[in-house]
């Protein structure tokens, strides 16, 4: 079984390397990638290296305080708990996500189109105004706790805006469409032959499906985790705007350091560089996984 | 086909002279007049902007920041020369130091005349060379009356513990260390690793009360009912006000701080002389009272508060009454760096 999903990723056959025409094809996205990905990392890599300047701004001299400073227990704390959300996020969309993403992927091709629209449509919507919307439901006086006091379910209104699960239900809000999707492309190649194999074979339900589907979609899940999990490592503005001010994560030290009180750019930046290497470990893992021989 | 194809390279060889001539005719008009303004958003009402524009004729680029160190980090990335920009008054004083601002010509903005003493020759431009006030204000106390019937007059007062979870203060970990060190007898500015020390069990012990940290909109909070009291900038309390009475500012009895915006002129401005021409043109008191009836701030121009109605004099969180403690910040260079870490780490482990 791990062949075939292997079977789908990997090219069979002699490989002829790329013709002249076919690089003048991709320059313009490499140029792209070039000047707007890896020449801004580059910047930011020399200037994690530097001494912070009086207005901000970096002094081009040489030191290591950034780096020492990255391990700081006071941001270390906080670089734990990014992980700890980015994962709980990851988690709850992998639970909510897989079985709608299933359902599409197996109904009638008719409906699945519509389906999948209405997955897609609140991204047309800006993610601020989104968040914001979160807000108007949870506050004090909002939709949520106006109903529920109305109809004699709760004595008082419920605090339920500026904490932590205001926060992750944001989280979980924004990036379960990056979930949904790549599961969906996953199930829409499974091949239903190879489930009916499996309960021929004599597999009940649960059987089929943690040893047959799962591992089929698992480049599917992998695609959602990673989608999911590395942007909500950086996030800020959501738990600025849901969390009060008081849930800081990565993105948020970040920010302050370039449009805060602080003024520490080469802090920023050592900071960022630190976010990309672990962008990098994670992507890693996931493929080191995927690749693994069962 | 021939004489279709001549016909089509006439015409567009017609447009082209055309174009050419009438671009050269217009630059022949000599160079338009135009002014960078780099300011805050929500500071500065487009009919003043408008005005300025019919008066003079120069055409004003409003570009907007919305923190001190925003404007700073485009200021020195040189991308783009500004000619008026809008700091506070701690941010003035590094300016000055980093020798960033040209001095004005006081024989061309002789309105400076207009504004109260009391607003000028302060500590960040004590020979009043380089800025103009622009409008000034306080960070102080608001009370939701109707959910709050103690008498809440200084910081102790407000960080109670009766008071968990109902408070909210603006995201500055400046504000919030000068709160704390003027608590303990100290000024603002005095931030040294020994009086950090010496304010962090008393930040440990407040932050935890507060609910929502918001530089933004702070009255949003109070509006929505998720919290009752809060200290927040003068003018969102004023606009508090002026929505609903029940919202009351009070100055902490303890010491306020008293911020003060100005417009300054960078070093390297390209249109120097259009900048002082702005600065003049919005010390004139009718065109700074159209600044005040969109941001109740107070206003430091003399003449202009005489133009005032009544219900905006009132307002207490404008024109807070009484002779309060009140202190501008000035600039405390690397040391920012520990203030921003203190709080930092005291709002992570809440």
């Amino acid at each position: 079984m791990r062949q075939g999903s292997a079977a789908v990723a990997a090219p069979v056959g002699r490989q002829t390397p790329p013709t002249a025409a076919a690089w003048m094809l991709i320059a313009p996205l490499l140029l792209w990638v070039a000047a707007f990905v890896v020449a801004p990392g580059l910047i930011m890599l020399v200037y994690s290296f530097c001494q912070r300047g009086t207005l901000g701004g970096v002094v081009f001299a040489f030191t290591l305080e950034n780096y020492a400073a990255v391990f700081d227990q006071t941001y270390l704390h906080i670089v734990v708990r990014s992980v700890v959300f980015a994962a709980v996020t990851t988690a709850i969309c992998l639970l909510m996500g897989y079985p709608v993403a299933f359902y599409i992927g197996r109904a009638p091709a008719r409906w699945r189109n519509t389906l999948l629209m209405l997955v897609m449509i609140p991204f047309w919507t800006s993610f601020l105004i989104r968040t914001y919307a979160w807000v108007t439901i949870l506050k004090s006086e909002g939709l949520l706790n106006s109903l529920l006091v109305h109809y004699d379910l709760v004595a008082a209104p419920l605090e339920l805006l500026y904490t932590r699960g205001a926060v992750i239900l944001g989280l979980v809000y924004t990036f379960l469409p990056f979930m949904i999707l790549p599961i969906y492309t996953s199930v829409e190649k499974l091949d239903q032959s190879l489930v009916e194999a499996a309960f021929d074979l004599g597999a009940g339900p649960l059987r089929a499906f943690s040893r047959v589907i799962v591992p089929l979609t698992a480049p599917g899940i992998s695609a959602g985790a990673l989608l999911v999990f590395v942007p909500a490592l950086g996030i800020y503005a959501v738990n600025d705007i849901l969390g009060g001010g008081r849930v800081d994560m990565i993105g948020n030290i970040i920010e302050d350091q370039f449009k805060g009180t602080a003024r520490n750019w080469p802090f920023g930046a050592a900071l960022g560089i630190a976010l990309m290497l672990s962008f990098a470990a994670t992507f890693w893992l996931t493929s080191r996984w995927q690749s693994e021989p069962r | 086909m021939q004489a279709t194809g001549m016909r089509g390279i006439a015409i567009v060889a017609a447009i082209c002279l055309v174009a050419v001539g009438g671009w050269s005719c217009t630059s022949n008009r000599g160079p338009k007049q135009e002014l960078n303004l780099f300011a805050w958003s929500e500071y500065v009402p487009q009919s003043v902007i408008d005005g300025f524009t019919r008066r003079t004729g120069i055409a004003v680029n409003y570009e907007t920041f919305s923190s001190n160190e925003e404007m700073l980090a485009k200021l020195i990335s040189g991308a783009q020369r500004y000619d008026v920009i809008q700091p506070s008054e701690y941010t003035v004083a590094a300016l000055i130091k980093e020798g960033r601002l040209r001095a004005v010509d006081w024989s061309k903005v002789p309105n400076i005349k207009n504004i109260d003493p009391r607003y000028t020759h302060r500590p960040h431009d004590p020979q009043q060379q380089y800025t103009v006030p622009w409008m000034a204000g306080s960070v102080g106390i608001v009370v939701n009356t109707d959910k709050v019937t103690d008498d809440v007059r200084g910081y102790r007062d407000v960080f109670q513990p009766k008071y968990a979870g109902r408070i909210v203060v603006v995201d500055d970990p400046r504000e919030i260390v000068a709160w704390a060190l003027v608590t303990l007898g100290k000024g603002p500015d005095e931030v040294t690793p020994a009086t950090l020390a010496q304010v962090k069990p008393l930040l440990q012990q407040w932050l935890p009360l507060v609910k929502v940290f918001d530089s933004d909109s702070p009255k949003t909070a109070l509006l929505n009912g998720d919290v009752d009291l809060g200290i927040v900038w003068s003018g969102e309390a004023a606009l508090l006000y002026n929505q609903d009475r029940k919202f009351a500012y009070h100055l902490p009895v303890e010491g306020a701080h008293l911020f003060v915006d100005n417009l300054a002129i960078p070093a390297d401005a390209a249109n120097p002389d259009a900048a002082m021409a702005f600065m003049n043109y919005i010390l004139e008191p009718e065109v700074s009272r159209l600044i005040s009836a969109d941001f109740p701030y107070t206003n430091p121009n003399r003449e202009a508060r005489k133009l005032l109605s009544p219900a905006e004099l009132q307002n207490p969180a404008s024109y807070p009454p009484g002779d309060p403690k009140l202190e501008t910040f000035g600039d405390i260079g690397g040391a920012a760096v520990q203030i921003d870490k203190l709080v930092t780490d005291i709002k992570a482990a809440g």
